[in-house]
């Protein structure tokens, strides 16, 4: 059995009276690719960024190789320098180039040098296909090449774990397929991945192991052979005929 | 012709006056004109400063994890911060020259003029700028730092390298205004005898009782001064704006 990176251990979220995430448990092993799937609301993106420490848990803990991620900044600071993050709208810095999109945060969180963090975000953007737009600023590229920069920076930390937030919910149909090809090559990697999604043909083919999260809780949690032709649980049975219905 | 309409010697109308007064007193002026810039600019400067620093400080967060020291501090520093610009923003600035001028002279603290000037025009302008500051901030959308965050940006690195450089360019219109008002603001600066330009009117207009042709001289100066910076303004704000294009980056193409 592989080593466990992430033990999400009775996690629970709440916003005022309305609980988001009611109880959740989950352990992230290496080389796993998980895909959460869901309708919305139903607590997919939250769970991922209370992952990510983005949003404050109400209930429960994270723990990152057996040690619990404390609420203490600097901690938090190292921590998710090894869980990255891919969001839903990009994200990226608006006032620096591809380049120094993906140079900022290895240079100021890894301090590693100059030339070895240009030579990570070259390596990384050729992976994506976007080194030829070392100098173009985000505002000038479209959505799907965005989110490839933003994958390519997000790989530059050397993260263990990189986490996808619906990374291509924003894209037109023809985007959608850039992004998933580069998706699904990490895949084959070796990297381990948290992927919020609604491509439902992606996550049967990429993912080792399909969550389907419905009203908080984790309904059922399976292989996608299983999870998408025989699924245990009544609800997952409802969403999945309605999303293969069209 | 020229020389009858205005007369150096025994100025008849206003327009002669005006000229004549603006002859007379020429250095005068000259040195009311830097007095006025020299305030307003250093002035602006600081006061800048001065507001970038209040604003991040209103801005900053205390995790519930944080050490007690750095909640406390971080509490101090935002009420005492926010006590300040409610107090400059809430009371005109010709009654605190006064105060701070006064009530130091009063406490034994020795200083010119003009450095009490510099002081209130930094410490107004502060006050304003702070709010701009944090308006500006709030401008950048969030997902940038969250993005920042993600990676491990600590949220003082994320607001150096990410959040400012774009609040700062979102708020240079707002920046330059502040800048033309100090430099019209000097004028209140006179009732603590700071020989700016407004002085200089008065104590010229004075002489011979020509009030409104010595203010006309130095409404010309301001006018001036103000117009030149406006554009000069303009065009800083246009060249920031950077070139929409940009080259591929060749050596990097597949050639499939």
């Amino acid at each position: 059995m592989s080593e466990t990176i992430l033990s999400i251990q009775d996690l629970g979220k709440s916003f005022g009276n309305h609980e988001v995430l009611r109880k959740i448990d989950i352990d992230v092993k290496k080389g796993e690719v998980i895909c959460i799937v869901g309708s919305s609301g139903s607590g997919k993106s939250t769970l991922l960024r209370c992952i990510n420490k983005l949003e404050k848990q109400t209930r429960g803990k994270i723990l990152y190789h057996d040690e619990e991620v404390t609420d203490v900044q600097s901690h938090i600071n190292d921590y998710r320098s090894k869980v990255g993050m891919v969001f839903q709208s990009f994200n990226l810095f608006n006032n620096m180039t591809v380049l120094g999109n993906c140079m900022l945060c290895t240079r100021k969180v890894l301090h590693i040098s100059k030339e070895e963090a240009f030579d990570r975000a070259i390596t990384h953007l050729k992976e994506v296909g976007m080194a030829p737009y070392i100098n173009a600023k985000p505002s000038m590229l479209s959505g799907g090449q965005k989110q490839r920069v933003a994958i390519a920076r997000a790989l530059c930390m050397n993260p263990e774990i990189l986490l996808f937030d619906e990374p291509t919910s924003a894209l037109d149909p023809e985007m959608v397929g850039e992004v998933l090809t580069v998706m699904k090559e990490l895949a084959t990697t070796g990297l381990t991945m948290m992927i919020v999604t609604h491509e439902m043909a992606f996550a049967r083919d990429v993912s080792t192991r399909t969550i389907f999260m419905d009203n908080g809780y984790v309904a059922e949690d399976a292989a996608p052979e299983i999870l998408f032709t025989n699924p245990k649980n009544e609800r997952t049975r409802e969403f999945l005929s309605r999303y293969l219905a069209g | 012709m020229t020389m009858n309409l205005f007369s150096q010697t025994d100025p008849t109308n206003s327009l002669e006056w005006t000229w004549f007064i603006a002859n007379k007193y020429s250095s005068m002026f000259i040195q009311g004109t830097y007095l006025t810039l020299y305030t307003a600019v250093i002035g602006t400067l600081v006061g800048f400063l001065l507001g970038y620093l209040i604003g991040v400080i209103q801005d900053m967060k205390v995790n519930p994890g944080d050490n007690a020291l750095k909640k406390v501090t971080v509490r101090l520093l935002k009420t005492v911060s926010g006590a300040y610009v409610e107090i400059f923003r809430d009371t005109p600035m010709i009654v605190q020259a006064m105060i701070i001028y006064y009530g130091l002279r009063q406490a034994n603290v020795e200083m010119t003029p003009v450095f009490a000037g510099i002081l209130v025009t930094v410490l107004n302008t502060g006050a304003y700028m702070a709010e701009t500051v944090r308006a500006g901030i709030g401008s950048i959308d969030i997902g940038q730092r969250e993005g920042a965050y993600a990676m491990g940006m600590s949220p003082m690195k994320t607001m150096i390298y990410i959040v400012l450089p774009q609040a700062f360019k979102n708020i240079i219109p707002e920046m330059a205004n502040t800048f033309l008002t100090n430099l019209k603001m000097t004028s209140v600066l006179n009732v603590i005898a700071v020989q700016e330009l407004f002085m200089a009117a008065k104590t010229a207009g004075g002489n011979y009782y020509k009030y409104f042709e010595s203010y006309l001289v130095i409404a010309l100066i301001y006018f001036v001064l103000c117009f030149i910076f406006n554009k000069l303004f303009i065009f800083i704000e246009k060249g920031m704006q950077g070139s929409e294009d940009y080259a591929l980056a060749v050596e990097y193409m597949d050639n499939q």
